[in-house]
């Protein structure tokens, strides 16, 4: 079925990408899900929420084997090169579990390489990024500006051909990995979006400093970090000068439909399990299954499934075929998170005691998308988004 | 040497089939379809075979529907070479497929012939001997081990009193059990690659075969529903149910 003009018929996954999600899906089940019971006792021990170096290696061996490798990344790096629609079906069946384990590379920060890196920065950091064989972090969020990342005050000033940082940025995730960090900083005079400039640090920069990791909830933990004097070479500028922050919008953009796919595979695990239990279960003489109260559960569940999937469909086509995707994807950031909320709530309740244990994996998927409700975004922030561009294009 | 592999689209193993309301069948429309497993191991077997150097070409040959394609594209995803459809739109019954395979038979000549030993829909067990039938070649069925040997094959086949060995003359068929190999997955750069391989379309009027069913399908009803269980109290409450309520003892 061709993509029809007006937009509303949302074209098939090509065969050969139905084939590539089946493929993940199968990878899911027979080699991720089977460490679950692993990784949650040990998060509900108190121990890390991550695999062993034993557990991932075999995994990171097969997944090369498959030719997982790379899956966003463009065929002059190496990678494979699927269209986001195919991405974001992959995207969903590893919702479907909550063993921590990601395709390299971590690919939002490759988006954001790509547009703007130059020659030296592409063989220096893009190429070993793109082969999965570096990682990296972003620091936008500060204490003063999360929500509002254009009210960031972290600072550079030139000295020669360096640049000065000093600031605070917080809530960075996976800096203890990343082989450098892409850093927004303020360098011109411009008020909000006008004068922050992207520049890319590496670890041990001296002046760098880790300050704290912050445990947080659904086994995330980010960072804290203090910017003292930490210079930088003029080349290390990611883009323009004073031009970084249409590129990192670029990178969110695709992190929300990663999310709205991410909640899409969550929520059918969910309904899966819920299905089953209300199959199994019987109170009061009655299957759950018969109850009116637990059907309409998995109507609502199966319904707002599928349209998150619609949503995540359409912004895929659209964002292949370069359209702007910033309102679409703030209404899957949105609608997503919170469809997948109430669908692991639902089947936690469905499961009574035995939902509220750390054995079951919903709790945790639970947790990350509280966590999610938040980052790349409030909720709150991305109704107002949606709702004045919705005015502004009404005059 | 070169291979021949049928694979067979059905009902995907992990779906619950359901009796379709008029039972004449059970329900295929909005099911997961997926290649027949016991094919899949015969199609993993031929790929293992090439990789040894001990065959040249494999071709995947599926007979059934337009969405046949499908499965052949996994095969090809998996290695083989190219792939022959068959269209056909209606039953195909394992006399008309075996029929049809031998027709294409006469066209590639291959060396061998390794079919799965029954599809899992309608559980047959009937293609591969009933080709081997036809063609008046040398069978191994339900084969657990495949070697090439002495000009041949050695087909190593798991009967109730242990092991048994054949030595068969090419050209032969091959029938795989479960335990012959593990299939692979197909890899996403061959997902990429089966994509330019060639896969012919044929219809059964192209190679002059009558495959209208010779059977008649009378009724098709779900099993019946099994009991719920009770619980007893005691040794002597069982064995007064088994002799008066079960009757069995
Ligand atoms: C797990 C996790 C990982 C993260 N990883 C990173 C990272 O790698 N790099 C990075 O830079 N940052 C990261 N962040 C930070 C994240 O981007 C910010 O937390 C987020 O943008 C919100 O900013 P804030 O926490 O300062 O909340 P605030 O901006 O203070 O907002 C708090 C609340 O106020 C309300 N609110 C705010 N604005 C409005 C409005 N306009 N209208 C109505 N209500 C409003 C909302 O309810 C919102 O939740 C991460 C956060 C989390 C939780
Ligand atoms: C923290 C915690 C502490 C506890 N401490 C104790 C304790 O000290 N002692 C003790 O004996 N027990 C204890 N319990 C057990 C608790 O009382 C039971 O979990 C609770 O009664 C629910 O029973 P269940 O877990 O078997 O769920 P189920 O009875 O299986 O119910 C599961 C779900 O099915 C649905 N459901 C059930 N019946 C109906 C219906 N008629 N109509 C519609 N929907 C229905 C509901 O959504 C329900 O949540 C504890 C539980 C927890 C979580």
């Amino acid at each position: 079925m061709a993509l029809e003009t007006d937009g509303f018929a949302i074209p098939e996954l090509a065969e050969e990408h139905r084939m590539v999600r089946d493929l993940v899906a199968r990878f899911v089940e027979r080699d991720l899900m089977p460490l679950e019971p692993a990784v949650l006792k040990r998060e509900s021990e108190g121990g890390r929420y991550g695999l062993t170096p034993e557990e991932e290696a075999p995994l990171l061996a097969r997944a090369k084997e498959l030719g997982l490798y790379g899956l966003d990344v463009p065929e002059e790096f190496g990678g494979a090169d699927l269209p986001v629609s195919a991405l974001m079906a992959i995207e969903e069946e590893m919702g479907r579990t909550v063993t921590p384990f990601i395709f390299p590379p971590d690919s939002p920060n490759l988006h954001m390489l790509l547009a703007v890196a130059n020659a030296e920065q592409r063989t220096k950091y893009l190429d070993p990024y793109a082969r999965g064989e570096m990682r990296s972090s972003i620091a936008i969020s500060e204490p003063g500006a999360g929500g509002d990342p254009a009210g960031m005050t972290t600072r550079a000033v030139k000295d020669g051909d360096h640049w000065v940082i000093n600031g605070r940025k917080i809530w960075v995730s996976g800096v203890p990995r990343a082989d450098f960090i892409i850093l927004m900083a303020r360098t011109g005079e411009g008020k909000r979006q006008e004068g922050v400039t992207a520049f890319i640090v590496e670890r041990g920069t001296p002046g760098f400093v880790i300050e704290r990791e912050i445990p947080m909830i659904g086994g995330r933990r980010t960072y804290e970090l203090v910017f003292e004097d930490c210079r930088v070479h003029e080349r290390q500028i990611l883009g323009q000068l004073g031009a970084g922050y249409a590129p990192m919008q670029l990178r969110l953009n695709v992190r929300r439909l990663q999310m709205g796919a991410r909640c899409t595979g969550m929520a059918r695990r969910a309904l899966e399990m819920l299905c089953e239990q209300a199959k199994n279960r019987t109170t009061f003489g009655v299957r759950l299954a018969d109850r009116q109260a637990i059907q309409w559960w998995i109507a609502e569940a199966a319904t707002k499934i599928h349209i998150t999937r619609l949503m995540v469909r359409d912004a895929a086509a659209k964002m292949s075929a370069g359209q702007d995707v910033r309102t679409e994807a703030s209404m899957l950031k949105v609608h997503a998170t919170e469809m997948a909320q109430e669908v692991l709530d639902n089947a936690m309740q469905t499961f009574g005691a035995m939902g509220m244990t750390k054995e079951l994996p919903l709790q945790l998927m639970a947790a990350q998308v509280r966590v999610q409700r938040i980052y790349e975004g409030p909720s709150e922030v991305h109704r107002m988004a949606i709702a004045r561009r919705f005015l502004k294009e009404r005059g | 040497m070169k291979l021949l592999v049928p694979v067979k689209r059905v009902v995907d193993y992990n779906v619950k089939v359901r009796v379709k309301a008029d039972h004449t069948g059970v329900e295929t429309a909005n099911v997961k379809m997926s290649m027949n497993p016991f094919d899949e191991i015969a199609v993993e077997e031929a790929v293992r075979l090439k990789e040894k150097g001990a065959a040249t070409e494999i071709i995947a040959v599926s007979a059934g529907p337009t969405a046949c394609q499908e499965q052949i594209r996994t095969a090809l995803a998996m290695g083989a070479d190219r792939g022959i459809l068959i269209e056909h739109d209606g039953i195909l019954e394992p006399l008309a497929v075996a029929k049809l395979l031998k027709a294409v038979i006469a066209k590639e000549s291959p060396d061998l012939v390794i079919l799965g030993k029954q599809a899992i829909d309608d559980d047959m067990n009937a293609t591969g001997q009933m080709l081997a039938a036809l063609l008046g070649w040398p069978q191994g069925t339900y084969a657990s081990k495949v070697e090439p040997a002495d000009g041949g094959i050695k087909v190593t086949r798991e009967v109730d009193g242990g092991l048994e060995r054949l030595q068969l003359k090419l050209p032969a068929i091959v029938t795989t059990d479960l335990r012959l190999n593990e299939p692979r997955y197909a890899s996403l750069p061959n997902i990429m690659k089966a994509r330019k391989k060639p896969i012919e379309t044929l219809k059964p009027a192209d190679l002059g075969v009558d495959v209208s069913p010779r059977l008649t399908v009378l009724k098709v009803e779900e099993p019946p529903k099994r009991q719920a269980g009770k619980k007893v109290g005691s040794v002597q409450e069982l064995v007064e149910k088994l002799r008066n309520e079960a009757k069995v003892i």
